[in-house]
């Protein structure tokens, strides 16, 4: 099993993909993912979810359900068998 | 012409047809600033709180916003003030479209209804000429119907209608009064109220926008303010593109979104009714905006057989969807275009249709109680469709869910299937993993209610900034705080999702330029204070005990069985008497004479 992350909101309409399994393969942090999902989709995730190179207010990416600025933002670990949740800005009520 | 910081109010005496104007002093306007805050000052001043809510002695107010008819970006809305019926508490609820706005122009700013009509009326305020008319030929109509037929018979197809359907005539406890066919005041049985006095309908038009601002000040304002509503995340590409229900996968991914009647915390086939989904199946069709509005939140849909309508909202398909257990979008959509039609409060009556699968399911509801209805098994489509339209109608065992959760779940002997805070319906998110929104509930004014002061957004959504959801220091002060301002944004009668982006200050700057006052941000968030104690005071005096500042016992003492909140319960014992210090009140939940006199309301 590898890293299993899912798209949600305008990342799921725009890429018409509910997410993506990658083999772990030298990716150890969030940032690494941002930086291998980039790769992958022409830039659309650090275009939707960093600003200045940080996390935009907004975003949402959760690591097994838990927010990653509640654990070490961008430096977040992952490890094999996690779930990774993507969001970009989103609200309502 | 009518300056924004004057006002002058419409009474309406139903009983004996009478009707009066009056002006609204400046004074009131400038501590209470319009809308919700008020309207509850005068409904305040004006009835005993320990009226029957449905007796001829109830008062009901149709107020606008301070900014409500200006350019202020979401501008639009009103809110109907009265005593609420499934609460007992002040019941206050809030609509957006475009009746607010053409109320405001024909230069009333709140009308207030009366006494009981002796037959059915409807008010008509059409170019100038205010007049009740006879409404027995819509009487037992349904939305739609209403709206149609009351634009022919004034003769402007422009004319704003707000009426209620069957639910409101028959009384039930979660009517909502329904404007433009789709847009709701929709909790707190307000439609309710409306039947109980015989009004069917209130029917406005103006020929000529009588509000007077200085219109290039407050222009500048706005083009600022709509600049940041566009270039954010969350008001400028989330809300446009997927509409509130985005939250469906935000929220159950956070394991928060309550399934099957708040049993767990995830559904597992949340894919098939989420916001996605909507866009996916085709179901939606185009976004709509209500008066002034750059977000444009708003679903117009319409379903594989034709129906069209709009919605479902976030809260209104997570009550049909995962409350109830049902995976089917379409029937979902159904029963969400049903309670619009027939003027039903949507998160009520899913969440009462909840509660009731799980009394049958654990045999408090006998099968021959439902008559010929269809069994209410969690996940039935079936079943959400049939007791919608049964409960508006009063049919059969729908006339037991008319009363809401609160009063079926005692009536059956199990009052742990009502989820429910102050006998209203909580919405959609499970406060055993989001700790200040269960402080909210159990402290909003109107019963149990995510709009009182959301606290998804710091907790959950990450704005202004993340809140640890299971941290407890710091969220009493968070929920005054969000409490406060957003009955100032329901006062001057603007949407609350504006405040994903603007802040305190530029709602200070709009209060300013349009209505010249000059108030510090402190001072409007002490108006928001002054509200807030006010409700407090109606709820006291009504002989709400302060006890009912709690939660349904299942989210006090039940772990949640799964999701990343696992093992967690609300913690609410130890926020509860933080929040009254911070509130200023006493350990009982008292207001200080010290803070009445600090606001002005001794």
């Amino acid at each position: 099993m590898g890293l299993e992350i899912k798209f949600f909101s305008l990342l799921k309409l725009e890429l018409k993909e509910s997410g993506v399994e990658y083999d772990l393969d030298g990716l150890t942090t969030i940032e690494d993912l941002i930086a291998r999902l980039d790769q992958d989709y022409e830039g659309i995730f650090s275009e939707k979810l960093l600003e200045d190179g940080q996390i935009k207010m907004g975003t949402i990416i959760l690591v097994n359900g838990t927010n990653v600025l509640h654990l070490d933002k961008l430096e977040t670990e992952v490890s094999e068998d996690d779930e990774v949740s993507i969001f970009p800005p989103s609200g309502g009520g | 012409m009518a300056k924004l910081n004057e006002g002058l109010m419409l009474r309406v005496n139903l009983t004996n047809q009478e009707v009066t104007e009056e002006e609204i002093s400046k004074e009131l306007i400038k501590e209470y600033l319009g809308g919700r805050g008020l309207a509850s000052k005068i409904l305040y001043d004006e009835i005993d709180p320990k009226v029957d809510p449905l007796s001829p002695d109830n008062k009901l107010i149709f107020a606008t916003g301070l900014l409500t008819g200006t350019s202020a970006s979401t501008g639009g809305r009103y809110m109907v003030v009265t005593k609420g019926p499934l609460t007992g508490t002040i019941a206050s609820s809030n609509s957006g479209g475009f009746f607010g706005a053409e109320l405001k122009f024909t230069g009333y700013d709140l009308i207030i209804l009366e006494g009981k009509a002796d037959s059915p009326v409807y008010l008509s305020i059409v170019d100038g000429q205010v007049e009740l008319k006879d409404a027995t030929d819509v009487w037992g109509k349904t939305v739609p119907e209403t709206t149609d037929y009351l634009q022919q018979q004034v003769g402007d197809e422009k004319a704003k209608v707000s009426c209620i359907g069957p639910a409101g005539e028959n009384q039930v406890l979660f009517a909502a009064i329904m404007n433009e066919k789709n847009r709701a005041a929709g909790r707190t049985g307000v439609g309710a109220v409306m039947g109980s006095k015989n009004l069917k309908a209130v029917v406005v038009r103006a020929n000529e926008k009588k509000v007077e601002y200085d219109k290039q000040a407050l222009i500048e304002v706005v083009k600022k303010h709509t600049k940041i509503l566009k270039e954010d995340g969350v008001t400028g590409e989330g809300l446009p593109a997927l509409g509130t229900k985005v939250l469906d996968n935000i929220i159950n991914e956070n394991g928060i979104y309550p399934t099957r009647n708040f049993q767990e915390g995830t559904f597992a086939d949340v894919a098939e009714v989420s916001g996605e989904a909507l866009v996916e199946k085709g179901y939606l069709k185009s976004n709509k905006a209500c008066y002034a509005c750059p977000i444009s939140c708003g679903r117009d849909t319409k379903l594989p057989n034709g129906r069209s309508g709009e919605g479902p909202e976030y809260e209104s398909g997570w009550s049909f969807g995962a409350d109830c257990g049902v995976n089917d979008l379409n029937a979902i959509t159904e029963a969400n275009f049903m309670c619009n039609e027939l003027g039903l409060d949507t998160i009520s009556a899913g969440a009462t249709i909840a509660a009731a699968m799980e009394l049958y399911e654990k045999d408090y509801i006998e099968q021959e109680e439902l008559e010929d209805g269809p069994e209410l098994k969690f996940g039935s489509s079936e079943a959400i469709v049939y007791y919608t339209k049964a409960m508006a109608y009063r049919e059969g065992f729908g006339d037991q869910l008319a009363e809401g959760s609160y009063r079926l779940a005692e009536n059956k002997g199990y009052l742990e299937a009502s989820m429910s805070v102050k006998k209203q319906e909580l919405p959609a998110y499970d406060p055993r993993g989001v700790q200040g929104q269960g402080l909210n509930y159990a402290t909003s004014n109107r019963g149990g209610c995510h709009v009182r002061g959301y606290m998804i957004s710091p907790e959950v959504l990450g704005v202004p900034e993340k809140l640890d959801p299971q941290e407890l220091k710091g969220k009493p002060e968070w929920v005054k705080i969000f409490q406060d301002l957003t009955a100032v944004i329901d006062s001057i009668g603007m949407c609350l999702f504006t405040s994903f982006a603007l802040q305190a200050e530029d709602y200070r700057d709009l209060v300013n330029v349009a209505a010249g006052f000059d108030l510090s941000v402190e001072e409007l968030l002490a108006a928001g204070d002054r509200i807030y104690n006010l409700e407090r005071l109606f709820n006291l005096d009504a002989g709400i005990d302060p006890q009912e500042d709690t939660l349904p016992k299942r989210l006090l003492e039940e772990p949640l069985p799964d999701g990343p909140h696992q093992g967690s319960v609300a913690k609410l014992d130890q926020l509860l008497p933080n929040y009254y210090t911070e509130r200023g009140w006493d350990e009982e939940g008292i207001p200080t004479a010290e803070k009445l006199t600090e606001l002005n309301l001794k």
